[in-house]
């Protein structure tokens, strides 16, 4: 019991770094595109603004919520993995 | 300093090779002949090539381990244990020894009616050590020429691969975005820092030199 205690918390953590490893750099990622499209465009307006409404738009788009899958997929392959191990 | 770094590569190369080829699952073709069970002793470093099937077994001293005995299709022994790995390291989640037990023994035959059967195992057989690969699957296969595709290896260490560069990927973008601009306010500060002493150092000089002995007037 403690060996599956210890697997759930040692797993979750992992997982927590990593979510909000993605989770940082997709959002770097967007903001660095969002800079670079506001040059593009012929700097016009304020930069900043540019920049924050565009993130504003990628909160409420659905990729950073595509990021929960780092919880998801590796629990649905451990459910798996558990079934053809021990039931086939 | 280049033997020191080779040495280092070839460390970390070594290190995580072998990790990834104890771990990994393996398959062998191979034919059953025996099955048994054996009292070990898990008192000394070995203990660590040795699974950890509940938690009260990391407290004794020694326990009955189950065993296949194999022979491959060059005749070699290939002889495995079989323990659960339960929730712990290497994460295989193996909790149907008593199982695969009764499978291996239904497959036992002899070297004239052989039957042939796929065993799926991770880990290494050395015999001064006394340690062994551990079973966690067997399956019957047509004969012992065929060819398996180790898909699960190939998933495996792409995933592996891709995190690596994802990994390296962020670290790139943390020093582009992150480190490189306060590194350049520091440079620029500090430029700034230098300017300001030169001046000062240059009124300094000149009030110095104010007080050095002035060339003869002719």
């Amino acid at each position: 019991m403690i060996a599956l205690v210890r697997l759930l918390v040692v797993g979750l953590a992992v997982l927590t770094v990593f979510y909000w490893l993605i989770r940082i750099y997709s959002r770097s990622l967007r903001r660095e595109k969002l800079e670079k499209r506001w040059e593009e465009e012929g700097a016009k307006g304020d930069r900043d603004d540019y920049v924050r409404k565009g993130l504003e738009e990628y909160d409420a788009s659905i990729r950073p919520k595509l990021i929960v899958l780092v919880y998801i997929v590796p629990t649905i392959v451990f459910a798996v993995l558990f079934y053809i191990i021990n039931f086939t | 300093m280049r033997y020191v770094k080779w040495t280092f590569w070839t460390l970390v190369v070594l290190i995580v090779g072998g990790f990834l080829h104890y771990t990994l699952p393996q398959r062998d073709i191979v034919r059953v002949v025996n099955t048994y069970q054996e009292r070990q002793d898990l008192h000394d470093w070995t203990r660590i090539f040795w699974a950890k099937p509940d938690d009260q077994s990391t407290t004794l001293v020694n326990r009955d381990v189950q065993f296949i005995q194999t022979v491959d299709a060059r005749g070699r022994p290939r002889v495995y244990r079989n323990e659960d790995t339960g929730w712990s390291w290497p994460p295989y989640f193996k909790f149907d020894t008593a199982n695969l037990q009764t499978e291996a023994e239904d497959l036992k035959s002899t070297a004239e009616a052989p039957k042939w059967a796929s065993v799926t195992h991770y880990g290494w057989r050395n015999e001064i050590l006394s340690i062994f690969p551990n079973a966690v699957a067997i399956r019957r296969v047509e004969g012992p020429d065929v060819r398996i595709i180790p898909w699960l290896n190939i998933v495996i260490l792409s995933i592996l691969a891709g995190m690596l560069l994802l990994l390296w990927r962020m670290w790139a973008q943390f020093r582009e975005r992150t480190i490189e601009p306060v590194l350049e306010d520091v440079g620029e500060a500090w430029d700034k820092v230098d300017e300001h002493a030169d001046q000062a150092r240059g009124r300094l000089r000149r009030w110095l030199d104010s007080w050095r002995a002035k060339p003869p007037r002719t």
